[in-house]
C-alpha cells in the first residue's frame, strides 16, 4: 500500500432516492495538493462532509491516515484542519476569541493563535469583532482556524468562493506554501478548472456523484487536449502544407486548428509555413474549458459503456463526440 | 474534555447578552416584590403576613417563579443554540475532535449553570430585600435557598425539550413559540391535572408533593436528554 492520506471505497450518500455521491473512490497521496473538481451540485461538499464525519455515508468506507473514520473519528479529526464552504465564525467575538474557542478544545499552545493569525495576515485586525470583517478576512480566519491544530491534512471546500482577485491570489499562495513549508497534504475543492490548475498537483473530477477522472495534474492537462490555433494568410493553401508536414488541421474561421501536436511539430510547421510565404498573425494554445472537458469525459464514459454492447460502432461514436 | 468544551462554550457566550437574561430575570422578580412590598408595606407586612412576613415575601415572589423559569429555559437554550446556528458554526464545532454527545452535554451544562446562577441571584436578592424591608423573625435560610431551586428541578422536562429542539431545529421561532406557550400555560398550574409536567413547578411552589415531582421531573428530563443526545449524535450536519 502506498500511504494515502485519504482513501474512500464505494462511498455513497443518497438524498431522497437520488445519489448525491455514488460509489466514490477517492485516493489522495501524502504531500500533494489534491484538487477536487466538479460543477455545483456534483457532490463535492457532500463528500467533504462525509470525510469530516459531519454526515454519515449510506454505504462505503472512509479511511484516513490508514484508520477507519467510523471507528477512530476523534483521533483522525485531531490531525485534520477543515474549512467547509462559507466560513463559520462567531461574529460577536474577535479573531483571537474565535480561535480561542477552538484552541481550548484542541489543547494546543496559546502561541499558536498568534502564529496562525500571522500566517493568514490578520494580526492587525485580531482585536476587532469578526462581524465587521470582509468576506476575504473571514475566509482567512477560517483558514487560520483550520491551521490552529497544526494538522497533517487540510480540507478546504471552495476556499476562494466569493473572493475578489487579490483575495483569491492570497489564498492560493497560502495553500501552495502548505506542502512545501509544513508538509501538509491539502484537499481543496473548486468548480473552476483554472483555479485548481494553478495550485493542485493531482486532481479528481466528480460529476453527478461519480468520480470520472483521478490522476496527476499533467495527465489531466494532456486529457484536456489543448488545441493549437494558427491564424494566418491564405489558410486553404496552408492546409496543404500542414498535411505535407503530417499534421491534419481543421479549418475554422480562417484559423487552422491542430489537435494533439507536440512542440517539435509546431516548430517545423511554422517554419514550413513561413518558408511558403504565409503571414502568420497568431499562434495560440487554447485549452478546453472545464465544461467541454466534462462533456468529453462524460461522453467518453457513456460511449465506453455503449461500446461494450456495440463494439464496432463504439469507436466511431467516440470520435464523433470528441470532434 | 467536557470541561474544555464548557469553557469554550462560556467563551462563545461573551457579549451575547445571555448573562443579562440571567440577571434581569432573577432581579426582575425580586424587583417586582420590592415594588409590591414597598408600596403596600403596611398592608402586607403589618396585616396580611403579620404572623410570618418572611414567608409572605417568599411566597409572593415564588408565585412568579414557574413562568420565569420556563421563559428562562426557553430563552437561554435558544440563545445558546443560536450562537452555533447563526453562522452555521456547527460544521466547524462538530468537525473538531470531540464526541457529539459531549458537545450536547456541554450545552446542557452551560444552561444549567445559568439557571443555577439565576436561582442563587433570586435567593440572595430576596434575602437582601427582606433585610431592607426590616422583616421581623428569623431569616428562613432553607426556604430562601429552595423556593427557586425546587421548582427549577421540577421544570427540568422543559429544559430537556428545549435542549433537544433548539439544538436540532435551525429555525428558533418554533421552540421559542412552544416555550412561551408553555410558560403561559404554567400560570394556570393550579387548574391543570397533576399528571401534566407543565403544572409541576406551580405545585412545587405550593409545597404539594415536592420531592415526588422533583424526582419525576429529573426522570423525565433524563429520558428526554438521552433521546436528544442520541438524535444529536446521529443527525447529519448541514
Amino acid at each position: 500500500m502506498t500511504n494515502f492520506m485519504i482513501e474512500t471505497r464505494n462511498l455513497t450518500k443518497k438524498y431522497k432516492g437520488t445519489s448525491a455521491v455514488n460509489a466514490l473512490n477517492l485516493s489522495i497521496p501524502q504531500g500533494e495538493i489534491y484538487g477536487f473538481l466538479g460543477p455545483n451540485g456534483a457532490g463535492k461538499t457532500t463528500t467533504i462532509r462525509m470525510l469530516l464525519g459531519l454526515i454519515k455515508p449510506d454505504s462505503g468506507l472512509v479511511r484516513m491516515f490508514d484508520q477507519d473514520l467510523k471507528k477512530d473519528r476523534i483521533s483522525i479529526l485531531r490531525r485534520v484542519g477543515s474549512l467547509v464552504e462559507y466560513p463559520s465564525y462567531y461574529g460577536h467575538l474577535n479573531a483571537i476569541e474565535n480561535l480561542e474557542t477552538i484552541r481550548s478544545i484542541l489543547n494546543v499552545d496559546k502561541i499558536r493563535i498568534d502564529e496562525v493569525l500571522h500566517t493568514v495576515g490578520l494580526t492587525k485586525d485580531a482585536k476587532r469583532p469578526v462581524k465587521g470583517y470582509s468576506l476575504g478576512m473571514k475566509q482567512r480566519l477560517g483558514i487560520a482556524s483550520a491551521l490552529l491544530g497544526s494538522p497533517e491534512l487540510l480540507i478546504l471546500d471552495e476556499p476562494t468562493n466569493g473572493l475578489d482577485p487579490s483575495g483569491i491570489l492570497e489564498i492560493r499562495e497560502l495553500i501552495k506554501q502548505m506542502p512545501k513549508q509544513q508538509g501538509i497534504t491539502v484537499l481543496v475543492s473548486s468548480h473552476l478548472l483554472s483555479e485548481v490548475e494553478q495550485m493542485a498537483s493531482s486532481v479528481g473530477i466528480i460529476n453527478e456523484g461519480k468520480m470520472i477522472f483521478q490522476d496527476s495534474m499533467p495527465n489531466l492537462q494532456r486529457q484536456a487536449g489543448s488545441e493549437i490555433h494558427i491564424s494566418l494568410s491564405q489558410p486553404e493553401a496552408a492546409m496543404i502544407i500542414a498535411r505535407e508536414q503530417g499534421c491534419f488541421p481543421r479549418l475554422h474561421q480562417d484559423q487552422l486548428i491542430f489537435k494533439g501536436i507536440d512542440n517539435g511539430q509546431i516548430a517545423r510547421l511554422v517554419a514550413a509555413l513561413v518558408d511558403a510565404r504565409h503571414s502568420i498573425y497568431r499562434v495560440e494554445e487554447r485549452r478546453k474549458s472545464l465544461e467541454q472537458l466534462f462533456m468529453t469525459m462524460t461522453a467518453n464514459a457513456n460511449s465506453a459503456e455503449r461500446s461494450i454492447v456495440e463494439a464496432p460502432r463504439g469507436a466511431g461514436l467516440r470520435k464523433e463526440v470528441a470532434q | 474534555m467536557i470541561g474544555k468544551l464548557v469553557m469554550s462554550d462560556l467563551l462563545k457566550m461573551r457579549r451575547t447578552g445571555i448573562w443579562w437574561v440571567v440577571w434581569i430575570g432573577a432581579l426582575g422578580l425580586t424587583g417586582m416584590q420590592a415594588l409590591n412590598f414597598g408600596l403596600r408595606y403596611d398592608y402586607l407586612v403589618r396585616d396580611v403576613y403579620a404572623d410570618d412576613p418572611w414567608r409572605g415575601l417568599i411566597s409572593s415572589n415564588a408565585m412568579f417563579v414557574p413562568i420565569a423559569i420556563y421563559l428562562a429555559m426557553t430563552l437561554l437554550m435558544s440563545m445558546i443554540a443560536n450562537i452555533e446556528h447563526k453562522q452555521n458554526a456547527w460544521k466547524q464545532t462538530l468537525a473538531l475532535p470531540v464526541r457529539r454527545s459531549q458537545v450536547f452535554a456541554s450545552k446542557f451544562i452551560c444552561s444549567f449553570i445559568q439557571l443555577l446562577a439565576a436561582c442563587v441571584i433570586l435567593s440572595v436578592s430576596t434575602g437582601v430585600l427582606g433585610l431592607l424591608l426590616q422583616l421581623q423573625g428569623p431569616i428562613p435560610y432553607l426556604e430562601l435557598l429552595t423556593f427557586g431551586f425546587y421548582p427549577m428541578l421540577a421544570s427540568l422536562p422543559m429544559l430537556g425539550m428545549m435542549l433537544w429542539m433548539t439544538l436540532s431545529v435551525r429555525n428558533q421561532a418554533i421552540p421559542i413559540t412552544l416555550g412561551i406557550a408553555a410558560s403561559l400555560i404554567s400560570m394556570f398550574g393550579a387548574v391543570l391535572p397533576d399528571q401534566i409536567p407543565i403544572a409541576w413547578p406551580s405545585l412545587v411552589v405550593r409545597g404539594e408533593s415536592t420531592f415526588t415531582l422533583i424526582g419525576l421531573g429529573i426522570a423525565i428530563f433524563a429520558a428526554l436528554y438521552l433521546l436528544g443526545s442520541i438524535h444529536f449524535s446521529r443527525k447529519d450536519v448541514a
